[in-house]
């Protein structure tokens, strides 16, 4: 066994990292027990800790192909199509269990897309990039380390490539090329999970041609290499986190939180350089990347569940899950979310086997099923609210509640059923706020839209993938436009 | 060299769980009501014990999608809570078996 951490032993290991965060414009100095940002940091020690769980073990854990040990699924390169399922199940469960983004995914998908691509380049080119990385996958691997997967840029002014940028900076770039490396700088943008994160690992945003070439470029550094500086981003709600209690936060344990990483001329060695140039194979890499991130929002379908429970729940502490239209937009929750699962596995049961050894999803259905995700959390938010009432928004808070003055209103006001106490009403319409609108709908709606591409990418992908002329073809031959080998 | 006596003549049985991305009940507690109902009948080992003479994987659901890996004794599953008991009686009619070296 290689050192699976548990999530205590990772959260020793993120103190030692000397990061350079800013929030709410001042320097966070102890990133770890901020209590804005620690919730996302138990979601993702909830990743190691299951790994530790018999119950959980089967997916949370797998076999290294380079080691022959037991490592976190989180640090796998997929051997077979059973082990792309077994992603999809994982993260529905840790969806399940956290009901956030456990922002661990996106470094598993860079991984396993820098395997098939610096293969793929050291064909063409004869490089060594599969070798190195290799090598590096098994620091991460033995390690047991959370790597955030960084693609996107700013991107400036969308009508431009990066070289025709006003300011070169808005897409990733090489500034300075030296003998034992090269010197970085520009921005990625939305990084989930960065703070909690080891190692950062950073890919080209879009497909480059030759004029773009210094910005073709993918390596990975220790996440507080000097020269790299976390703005997080603040979420809805995100406040409620500072205010000493904690019902009013909906979700009592976990979060996640996105951040602004800034690359001022950093250097990367190049035993940490896996592209270098080779614009080429950028397209390969974004879709390769991208396809891997499309299969795992799995982790909405877990949220999902989590949501449904809560509707279910305020259902009957309303008195109302036995009329028909609450029972039935029930179903249709479940139906929806479901629907989602179905995508995740299938795209993960139709995977193949890549030259590099690494096992990749059907693209085109992975890219059905995110666009799903870009549409049915919403209504299934939508659904949880219409079953919630307005109280979700409008009910006072945990100190009114607990107020000596008024405290005895809310508690009347808002009862329901008699063996129903108001603070626990509260509790679940504050777990359904948090979902649909606080700061967990940062991770549950507005990244279901636009993480791992916003919804046009992917109807650019299924527009080339799909297989139009064959359809058409059969088409044709069953009208009798075209002859074809039907029994007469 | 393999033992695959039990302690006191106990049969031994490996403990996998699937992964439980769906669980249709409490595996871990139905597993905590299996022990005490075999107290004393049944030692339980690790799933990859080559000790083991037979393996139990607790599914959450009808999939049953774990894999026993590589085990040369009988491999058993429960996907539901309802087959607990089923799989009890079975384990006691081997019990005898195991005991008498059989």
């Amino acid at each position: 066994m290689g050192k699976l951490m548990n999530a205590r032993e990772y959260e020793e290991s993120l103190r030692k990292l000397k990061l350079n965060v800013y929030m709410f414009g001042k320097k966070v100095e102890n990133v770890v027990d901020d209590p804005i940002i620690r919730p996302s940091m138990n979601a993702v020690a909830a990743t190691y800790e299951f790994a530790h769980k018999p119950e959980y073990e089967d997916l949370m854990t797998a076999t290294s192909h380079i080691t022959g040990k037991k490592i976190n699924r989180f640090t796998h390169i997929h051997q077979s199509t059973e082990d792309l399922v077994k992603k999809s199940k994982m993260g529905r469960l840790l969806g399940s269990k956290t009901a956030c983004c456990f922002q661990r995914c996106v470094g598993m998908d860079a991984l396993n897309a820098l395997s098939i691509v610096t293969h793929a380049v050291d064909q063409k080119h004869g490089t060594g990039y599969n070798k190195r990385f290799l090598t590096y996958l098994e620091y991460v691997q033995e390690n047991d380390l959370v790597c955030d997967g960084a693609m996107t840029d700013p991107k400036g002014d969308r009508s431009q490539p990066p070289h025709r940028q006003p300011d070169p900076d808005m897409f990733l770039h090489v500034v300075e090329e030296r003998r034992d490396g090269i010197v970085v700088r520009g921005s990625k943008a939305h990084q989930t999970g960065a703070v909690n994160s080891h190692e950062i690992i950073v890919m080209p945003t879009i497909s480059m041609r030759e004029e773009d070439k210094d910005y073709a470029v993918a390596f990975a550094l220790p996440s507080d290499t000097e020269g790299i500086t976390y703005i997080m981003g603040r979420q809805s709600c995100d406040t409620r986190k500072l205010e000493g209690m904690t019902l009013d936060r909906g979700n009592l344990f976990y979060g996640g939180h996105e951040a602004l990483v800034v690359f001022e001329n950093v250097f990367v060695p190049w035993d940490r350089v896996f592209m270098y140039r080779e614009f080429d194979f950028t397209t390969q890499l974004v879709e390769s990347f991208s396809a891997y991130h499309r299969q795992s929002y799995a982790c909405k379908v877990g949220v999902g569940d989590v949501l449904i429970g809560a509707s279910q729940t305020i259902a009957e502490y309303n008195g109302a899950e036995k009329a028909s239209h609450v029972k039935d937009k029930i179903v249709e929750m479940n139906h929806l979310n479901e629907t989602l699962f179905c995508g995740c596995l299938a795209c993960a049961s139709e995977g193949h086997r890549e030259e590099s050894g690494t096992y990749m999803v059907d693209v085109l259905l992975a890219n059905v099923h995110k666009q799903n995700v870009t549409r049915l959390p919403y209504e299934i938010a939508r659904i949880a609210q219409d079953i919630a009432g307005g109280l979700m928004v409008t009910c006072p808070s945990e100190a009114d509640l607990n107020s000596s003055a008024v405290g005895k209103w809310v508690q009347k006001y808002y009862r329901t059923k008699s063996d129903v106490p108001t603070e626990h009403r509260i509790r679940i319409l504050r777990l359904i706020e948090n979902i649909t609108l606080g700061t967990a709908a940062v991770g549950y709606l507005t990244e279901s839209m636009h993480g791992a591409g916003s919804p046009q990418a992917q109807r650019i992908m299924i527009s080339r993938l799909v297989n139009m002329k064959q359809k058409q073809k059969i088409a044709k031959q069953l009208c009798g436009i075209e002859k074809g080998d039907q029994v007469s | 060299m393999r033992n695959r006596e039990g302690r006191s003549g106990q049969l031994k049985v490996g403990l996998k769980y699937c992964g439980g991305c769906r669980a249709g009940y409490d595996r871990v507690g139905l597993v905590a009501c299996l022990k005490e109902r075999l107290a004393g009948e049944i030692e339980w080992v690790a799933a990859d014990s080559e000790d083991a003479e037979a393996l139990l994987i607790v599914c959450g659901c009808k999939t049953a999608c774990a894999e026993p890996g590589i085990v040369d004794c009988p491999v058993h599953r429960i996907s539901a809570p309802e087959e607990g008991e089923q799989w009890i009686a079975k384990m006691r009619r081997r019990i005898p078996q195991a005991r008498s070296g059989l």
